[in-house]
């Protein structure tokens, strides 16, 4: 379909609604919604149809929608990290646990998109390990982010947390109808570039989406950005584009990323594109600051600016609900 | 021989000889701070180490693109040096954060 005029973007700033659906079909939308849902100002977004609706989370009067699966993102973890802007990034990562653990509905299983150690350490890694052994949920997936592969272009990390896995940790699963895709694009890094996906995992992707129905609910994980956030800073992966290029078949795409330490969200036709806050310390916001390092906050603060992701997913109306919790509270 | 020219000769010889020294001893200071090498771009004489030293709060590393070099993690407050043998012109970047670039260009 043409696109001739530019994508609508409706922001209710005073209402908990966002909707867009600038070309009236409620199907192939193309447009552009960015919302920042920062400190303790949790989003909770359902895609239906053409219409995206988001709500803050204390508008939702205890209404949690059901589904046929629900699942859990955490992310960038960083065990090991000891900076002033956390100073225990183990009590963190358990006080999310926690939140996991208090879900209303038990999540079917766990996503970690990346950074689960700061520097790959053996120690780190078992830390992380022992501790989601007390998590209520059922399977564990992992991607890696940069700080896991640093001395052995990942093969530690692989033998933990991605066993059996493809090329340099990627993979694919079905659950509840609908097909999970883990991308490993922080391998090879190239001078002056961003995230990378590589030929050899692209060929895979085409691959292992050829055959399914474009009616297939996909959802995409990977540390670093599939969409470019802030290139300035590395928020983005230089071949994304090759790989959502696979999969404009499909009618709902969700992409769930972490790696910046902050949500974003943003619909640009079939994909929904989502990040993660980190469990262990906040990140500024793109240009806010010189540099994207860890953000040092008052203390009382901090864990308004950590959380954990929960989607649901309900079948039939294509209908996904993203909600990001943070810790605090 | 003159007295004084030998003397003359004396304290050249040193001075060269000191010169020298100081051309290969010297260490020039590349500083990691905010994601950014600095200073991004050197000048430097061959024989002269360059000590890089990580102030970021986030691991980073100092790796040749033609992989002459290249050191491991460093943490924060970590050093890595390499001594420049060869003129010519190096470049190189963080292998965790390949925005991070830099050059050193040996004379």
């Amino acid at each position: 379909m043409s696109r001739k005029n530019e994508p609508t973007l409706l922001l209710a700033g005073a209402k908990d609604e966002i909707q867009f659906d600038h070309n009236h079909d409620g199907i192939d939308r193309r447009g552009f919604l960015k919302c920042m849902a920062w400190a303790g100002a949790g989003a909770y977004c359902v895609l239906q149809g053409g219409v995206l609706h988001s709500y803050a989370l204390g508008g939702l009067g205890g209404h949690k929608p059901a589904g046929e699966l629900s699942f859990v993102q955490i992310s960038d973890s960083h065990m090991g990290f000891n900076k002033p802007a956390n100073p225990d990034v183990t009590a963190t990562l358990q006080a999310a646990i926690d939140k996991i653990n208090a879900l209303p509905q038990p999540p079917e299983f766990l996503l970690h998109t990346g950074d689960i150690s700061h520097l790959s350490k053996p120690g780190e890694f078992d830390t992380v390990e022992q501790m989601l052994k007390g998590l209520k949920a059922g399977d564990h997936f992992f991607v890696p982010g940069e700080h896991d592969v640093l001395n052995d272009d990942g093969q530690s990390f692989r033998e933990r947390f991605a066993k059996g896995t493809q090329g340099s940790g990627w993979y694919s699963f079905d659950k509840g109808g609908a097909h999970f895709i883990g991308l490993v694009n922080v391998m090879n890094l190239k001078a002056g570039g961003l995230g990378s996906l590589g030929a050899e995992q692209l060929e895979w992707l085409e691959n292992d989406v050829k055959h399914l129905s474009k009616s297939t609910p996909i959802v995409v994980f990977a540390h670093i950005p599939l969409w470019s956030v802030y290139p300035e800073w590395g928020w983005g992966t230089d071949d994304s584009a090759q790989a959502l290029g696979y999969l404009k078949k499909f009618g709902a795409v969700t992409v769930l990323n972490g790696h910046i330490h902050q949500t974003m969200q943003k619909v640009e036709g079939n994909v929904m594109f989502h990040t993660a806050m980190s469990t262990a310390f906040p990140q500024p916001k793109p240009g806010s600051a010189p540099s994207p390092g860890p953000m040092k906050v008052a203390d009382d603060q901090l864990r308004s600016l950590l959380g954990i992701t929960d989607v649901n997913f309900v079948q039939g109306n294509h209908a996904l609900a993203v909600t990001d919790q943070t810790l605090s509270g | 021989m003159n007295r004084n020219v030998f003397i003359g000769a004396v304290v050249l010889a040193l001075a060269l000889q000191v010169a020298g020294q100081d051309a290969k001893g010297t260490t020039v200071e590349v500083k990691i701070d905010n994601f950014s090498f600095s200073p991004a771009t050197i000048t430097i004489p061959a024989g002269t180490t360059v000590r890089w030293t990580n102030r970021d709060d986030i691991p980073h590393t100092v790796v040749s693109d033609k992989e002459i070099f290249k050191s491991k993690p460093l943490d924060t407050d970590d050093q890595f040096s390499y001594t420049f043998t060869k003129p010519g012109t190096y470049d190189y970047f963080c292998s965790i954060h390949p925005k991070m670039t830099g050059k050193v260009v040996v004379q």
